[in-house]
């Protein structure tokens, strides 16, 4: 080695220097800065945990997923017991739609901090997705423990026991947030629906009524009245309570169904195939308003139209199989909406 | 601790071989305080109905063709105005010096038969499934078709106590390869002779069909349990024209009998359900839609169970479709169709709007209460003679070995009330329907000749049950039994509708319902109070109605086409 060399080398910061540095740069939003400083902090010490860990973290936060694993795999290499990157690498396996992976890391990460309430909350939307309902529902009611006064956390246990088929203790689960929460409208719906399900319609109706009067109202409820209405044969109110459904998710197919089945129940059968065409215009790829709409050509005595759309629900059925399908737990479609925050 | 790599399947949708509605309890159980006055009583064993059903390997059931058992018939085979009883067997993939046979029993009166199934000649072995009755050769004697997992057989029946399987020389055994499910005589071009429809379930053989677990459609609630049905090649509709002489032409495809694709088909029911005079055929499906084959009249059918609002449940989602009930359920002078469903769903009850054009009204009618129950056999049949018809379902799971969902479970009796809502009496009417077994196939008729609607079941691995009817009551009631002259001599077809105390009840003619079973073909009505019936009016399965006056009540009446004043 030459002296130049080595004089180079004694001027040159150490790794943790460099780390720190990079790190610095990073707030104050210099990311390219930050970049190389790290990658240099790791030319030098290729297992440096904080030059791993945050390396990964900015990429991760800066929506550059793919470059986020590397670094942050080996950060959790070196410190198998960091939380925040177990956490984090299984966030980003997760939006890498690599959730088998994800779990892996979350489960580790849950490990070490038992009762963070966010991480089980995640644990159990994700065993949910994988269909691991009764370990979703576990999980879920042991951040439920840790975080009582969190009403996400109560919507979260109470689905994992109806995805679960669990509905006893999904009810159980719905009179205690109910009792908890109050003016909560989401806890009364779930009351409501799960006392309906349980052939309790006298005690659970009252129950959709509160949240059907919520201030920031959202189709469910309408729909689950709806549908217990038209059940009943109690038309006038089904209608009314699959319009307003309507009012407040245009794009919501099951009352769209909902609607034309209780007109047809009514042998309004021009208004419900005016109701199946509007549908058909909200989404051209959903089966059952063509599925409605051959019955009601047929009984309208226009048979060629019928077997038209048959044909044509037919056909999308077969493109998205999953429309007509039910699925465990509710058996119609859930809201993607947020609940009302109360 | 979970399987990490089965963690993340990404789908919604449970990947197995049958179609679960998942539907929970709906509507409000019906409950009326009011008394119950029929109780069953399994008399098989001292009947002497003791022959043990066999279904495959009970400890281990492979293939699906271990699980679906078998179909049952209460048919006056010799004439002599009692019952019998036949049963269909299924078989074993064990190698055996006797194989498992079907089984007849001859009504002795009394209450006692007496097993006639080697002098008859129906003692044939195999993978047996269903059984319809018809007298397609117009002599006077009920013949029976059996179908199987192999070649089918068309008993005919001699008049002499022994029938003669004339399959072969008929032209109906088959291709001898088509698992034949569902059949039904139908007199589809009114030409006076019973024709023969024949469905088949799935296309399988044990080469190609995967073990339990190995692929998706092996799978029910993530474990791992026979293949199918979905997943295996799809079910074939036949239909054979009488030619006469004891000769039938297979005219499937010239009828468009063959054009609908995509079905698992079961139970069979033919019967005129648009009105227009020509006989229809339903098909109960298996996890595909069910089938409404529509005659044009012309010697022609149309596919409108979509359209009719009978292919699937009222979301529009398909269900597996076992047994079916026909008859007017709710007086209007239509036939509607009770559809027994797989667990977690509920059956149909598919009312006759006028037209062919059907609504499902199962959840407002009661019916939805219970579907922890897998049902299959369906009679709608007036069991406390009151004067409105009542539902009657047998149960039992295809899958063994979960708690959750028991194999053996009790049937169901839903006693209807006034103003058409049905009530869950099964604990009101005796040990009889309490009884757990895995039944499959159910058959209906008044065995012992007293004047109330009794129960033939097939019992999985079992010998089968034979409710007898125990009824306190002073209802009155009255047997109708056909006898074509220009129509098919059974009369399977015929619409029959009885006029007493300002009601009118209807019921039609079956060659086959319930799930592949035979029902007396002599029609039961109960009268209530009424001792006095205004008149019967026959419409014959040629279009033509006739009208019959005079009739006493509490007794069998046999009306002859043609012979009313």
């Amino acid at each position: 080695m030459t002296s130049a060399v080595l004089a180079l080398l004694l001027l040159a910061p150490d790794p943790a220097t460099l780390s720190r540095q990079a790190l610095e740069s990073a707030q104050q939003k210099d990311f390219p800065t930050a970049e190389r400083l790290w990658k240099e902090a790791l030319a030098a010490s290729p297992g440096l945990f904080e030059a791993n860990f945050n390396l990964g973290y900015m990429y991760q936060s800066r929506g550059d997923l793919a470059a986020a694993e590397m670094p942050l795999r080996r950060a959790v290499r070196s410190q198998p017991n960091d939380f925040n990157a177990q956490y984090i690498l299984g966030a980003v396996l997760s939006k890498l739609n690599r959730t088998d992976e994800a779990l892996k890391h979350w489960r580790l990460a849950s490990a070490l901090r038992p009762d963070d309430a966010r991480l089980l909350q995640i644990l159990a939307v994700e065993y949910s997705k994988g269909r691991y309902f009764r370990d979703a529902a576990q999980v879920a009611e042991k951040a439920l423990a840790s975080k009582p006064g969190d009403a996400a956390l109560w919507l979260t246990a109470i689905k994992a026991r109806q995805d679960a088929d669990e509905h006893p203790l999904a009810l159980r689960l719905a009179e205690k947030m109910a009792a908890a929460f109050p003016g909560n409208s989401r806890a009364a719906f779930e009351l409501g629906y799960e006392l309906v399900r349980a052939g309790r319609a006298a005690e659970g109706l009252p129950w959709l009524d509160r949240a059907m009067r919520s201030p920031t109202p959202w189709e469910e409820p309408f729909y689950f009245f709806g549908d217990t209405m038209l059940k009943e044969g109690r038309l006038d109110e089904a209608k009314r309570a699959f319009q307003r459904a309507l009012e407040l998710r245009r794009e919501y197919m099951p009352a769209w169904a909902g609607l034309a089945r209780t007109l047809m129940s009514a042998g309004e059968l021009e208004r419900a195939r005016d109701v199946l065409l509007e549908a058909t215009s909200v989404d051209a790829t959903h089966p059952q308003p063509h599925l409605l709409l051959s019955q009601v050509y047929f009984r309208l005595g226009q048979e060629d139209r019928a077997v038209e759309e048959k044909e044509m629900s037919s056909r999308l059925r077969r493109a998205r199989p999953e429309t007509l399908e039910s699925i465990p737990g509710r058996n119609f479609p859930r809201s993607d909406a947020a609940p009302p925050a109360k | 601790m979970i399987p990490v790599g089965l963690v993340l399947t990404g789908i919604s949708l449970f990947p197995q071989g049958i179609a679960v509605a998942d539907r929970p309890s709906a509507g409000a159980p019906v409950r009326s305080t009011l008394p119950f006055h029929a109780t069953f009583t399994d008399v098989a064993a001292q009947a002497g109905i003791t022959a043990k059903f066999v279904q495959g390997n009970p400890a281990n059931r492979r293939y699906i063709v271990e699980a679906n058992g078998t179909g049952v018939a209460l048919v006056d085979i010799d004439n002599d105005g009692l019952l019998d009883a036949f049963l269909v067997n299924g078989s074993t993939f064990a190698k055996s010096p006797l194989p498992p046979t079907n089984h007849l029993y001859r009504n002795a009166g009394g209450g006692r038969f007496q097993d006639v199934t080697k002098a008859s000649g129906t003692g044939r072995s195999g993978w047996g499934n269903g059984v319809c009755a018809g007298d397609f050769d117009n002599d006077g004697f009920t013949d029976l078709y059996v179908t199987y997992w192999g070649r089918n057989s068309l008993f005919r029946n001699t008049g002499k106590a022994s029938f003669v399987d004339v399959a072969e020389a008929a032209g109906v055994a088959g291709s001898g390869t088509d698992w034949s499910t569902g059949c039904t005589f139908t007199d589809f071009d009114r030409d006076g002779l019973l024709d023969l429809f024949v469905v088949t379930y799935a296309g399988f053989d044990l080469k190609s069909t995967p073990l339990p677990g190995q692929l998706p459609t092996c799978k029910y609630r993530d474990k791992p349990v026979f293949c199918g049905p979905r997943g295996l090649p799809f079910g074939r509709a036949f239909l054979y024209r009488n030619k006469g002489g004891g000769k039938f032409e297979d005219v499937s495809i010239a009828s468009g009998i063959r054009k609908p694709q995509g079905f698992y088909g079961f139970t069979a029911v033919a019967a005129d359900f648009n009105g227009d005079g020509w006989q229809d055929i339903y098909v109960a499906s298996d996890s595909t839609p069910s089938l409404l084959f529509r005659n044009n009249g012309n010697g022609t059918f149309s596919e409108v169970a979509t359209e009719s609002g009978i292919a699937f449940n009222e979301n529009g989602t398909e269900q597996a479709g076992m047994g079916l009930a026909a008859g007017d359920a709710n007086g209007d002078g239509t036939l509607d169709i009770v559809k027994t469903n797989f667990i977690r769903d509920y059956p149909n009850l598919y009312s006759n709007l006028g037209k062919g054009f059907f609504e499902d009204r199962a959840v407002i009618a009661g019916l939805a209460v219970n579907p922890q129950y897998l049902l299959w056999g369906a009679g709608l049949e007036d069991f406390d003679n009151d004067g409105l018809r009542d539902i009657f379902l047998t149960s039992g799971h295809v899958y063994a070995g979960d708690p959750a969902e028991p194999w053996a479970t009790s049937r169901l009796l839903y006693r209807q009330l006034p103003g058409g809502k049905f009530e869950d009496v099964s604990a009101m009417a005796g040990a009889g329907v309490t009884e757990r077994q895995s039944s499959r196939g159910a058959a209906f008729g008044d065995f012992d000749s007293d004047g109330d609607i009794d129960v033939l079941i097939m019992n999985m691995d079992r010998a089968p049950s034979l409710l007898r009817n125990d009824l306190k009551s002073s209802n009155h009631w009255l047997r109708v039994q056909l006898q074509g002259v220009v129509s098919n001599r059974s009369g399977i077809g015929a619409v029959v509708s009885v006029e007493a105390g300002g009601r009118t009840q209807t019921s039609v003619v079956l060659s086959q319902s319930s799930y592949l079973s035979v029902n007396d073909l002599g029609l039961h009505f109960g009268l209530g109070f009424t001792d006095r019936v205004d008149r019967v009016v026959v419409r014959w399965p040629n279009g033509k109605a006739e009208a019959f006056s005079g009739i006493q009540v509490d007794r069998p009446v046999l009306l002859k086409e043609g012979s009313s004043q």
